[in-house]
């Protein structure tokens, strides 16, 4: 008797709404992703904002880039220091200093002169936390839309040369060795809200 | 016979008195219960739209207003980019189920808000090119709103949600100012995918309607990137 109502159970169980409606599974979480290592992101909330001291980093590319066609979002990427960082009379940051980096985002290059662009982020410093320094830097291609605007709205009268206008494209986004890239590090935004909040 | 007259006209008066003066409260109650609603809104999208800028470091003003007016009409001024006013209709706000989404929607206005300070001609420009451009800028918004959710402490799958409940799909964006609904969510997934894997590994959205639907209706494109992934390709995907 007992093994009929085990019976009875299990095909009960198995025929259940509860299994019937069982969720999507994410098919790429499970095949790919799971093998990877994936860090929790850690949000950055403990900000004070009182101070406004700030230090210039200079740096250059390792490695230049042609064209932001030849970048991926997610692409690391390599910055090197280029003078001795100096915080309260102290070298925070020596001259020749490896920085890894990342690409943020590419964004290519539209109609209407609208030009490329390289968004780096992701600094990372041995001695400094990433929460202090500037979030990002967007290296540029050549702004036609300057010509483009003008040109467009002064040609409105002879339609529709106007609108051929669109076709022009804006520059690539380069970054050569020799260009000079800066971002800020700002030392007394301290994470001390919390602290503060304490006392 | 005229005493009973002037009883009931007073009865009635007094009938009609009464009856007004509950209206009259009970509408007042109607009023206050309305601003109150207002105001707890407008506190909530104040108050994630300070911390999404705070955490994100924005050196830009950006204010946010919750407008009770249902839908946007057409034609009217987007102040995103001109005065740096985000306005939330209640149109928008009521696909809103988290926080999460409510910071999705804000994130995506204060990356074009902060976008347009930028530039020539004191953000004149760069306003003017997403003004032109708005396709590329839309998701350009959409991946630059994942980082800033994330730095905020917002779940970036809540993107994902949002836009899957409240942005139509067309049929074709070839000749469109907006691209395909589907498109855009396979590149914030793709970006989501790369950058910020641990949401999808540890996804608390999993039984979530809304996104159960994204994965339902994203089967194909989802097996484009997975195949990308497995190759190690870096080409960019033609999704959807």
């Amino acid at each position: 008797m007992n093994k009929f109502f085990g019976i009875l159970l299990g095909i009960l169980l198995l025929v259940s709404p509860v299994l019937a409606n069982e969720p999507l599974r994410d098919e790429l979480v499970d095949t790919v992703l799971i093998n990877q290592d994936c860090p929790k992101p850690e949000p950055n909330l403990n900000y004070n904002y009182e101070g406004t001291e700030r230090v210039e980093i200079k740096m250059a590319i390792v490695d230049a880039i042609k064209s932001e066609m030849d970048v991926y979002e997610n692409q690391p990427v390599k910055f090197r220091v280029i003078n001795d960082v100096h915080y309260k009379g102290k070298v925070i940051i020596k001259r020749h200093t490896i920085v890894p980096a990342k690409v943020a985002v590419v964004i290519r290059s539209g109609m209407n002169g609208i030009p490329a662009s390289i968004v780096f982020g992701n600094f990372e410093f041995e001695n400094i936390d990433n929460k202090l320094l500037s979030n990002f830097y967007e290296v540029r291609g050549q702004d036609r839309s300057l010509l483009v605007f003008p040109l467009k709205w002064a040609l409105t009268i002879l339609p529709p040369s106007g609108s051929l206008t669109n076709f022009i494209k804006g520059g690539h986004a380069k970054v050569k060795k020799d260009r000079v890239i800066k971002i800020y590090y700002h030392p007394t935004w301290a994470n001390s809200r919390q602290e503060n909040t304490k006392l | 016979m005229r005493k009973f007259d002037t009883i009931l006209i007073a009865v009635i008066a007094c009938m009609i008195t009464f009856t007004s003066s509950v209206y009259a409260s009970e509408k007042t109650e109607d009023v206050n219960a309305e601003i109150v609603r207002e105001q707890t809104v407008q506190s909530k999208i104040d108050d994630i739209g300070a911390k999404l800028l705070n955490a994100n470091k924005t050196p830009n003003r950006v204010v946010f207003v919750y407008n009770k007016a249902a839908k946007k009409v057409f034609l009217k001024y987007d102040t995103t980019l001109t005065s740096r006013k985000i306005v939330l209709y209640d149109g928008t706000y009521k696909f809103t189920d988290s926080d999460d989404e409510i910071a999705a929607f804000l994130a995506r206005n204060i990356v074009l808000a902060a976008r347009s300070y930028d530039g020539q001609f004191s953000g004149e420009l760069n306003t003017v090119q997403i003004m032109a451009s708005p396709k590329k800028y839309e998701v350009i918004a959409d991946k630059l709103a994942v980082d800033m959710m994330v730095a905020a402490g917002y779940n970036p799958l809540g993107l994902i949600t949002f836009i899957n409940k409240s942005c139509p799909q067309r049929r074709f964006d070839m000749i469109s100012s907006k691209n395909l609904t589907s498109k855009r969510l396979a590149i914030i997934y793709e970006y989501i995918v790369n950058k910020y894997p641990y949401f999808l590994v540890n996804n608390t959205y999993i039984n979530n309607e809304h996104y159960q639907n994204f994965l339902l209706t994203s089967q194909n494109n989802r097996r484009l990137l997975k195949k990308k992934l497995e190759t190690g390709s870096k080409e960019k995907i033609k999704y959807e």
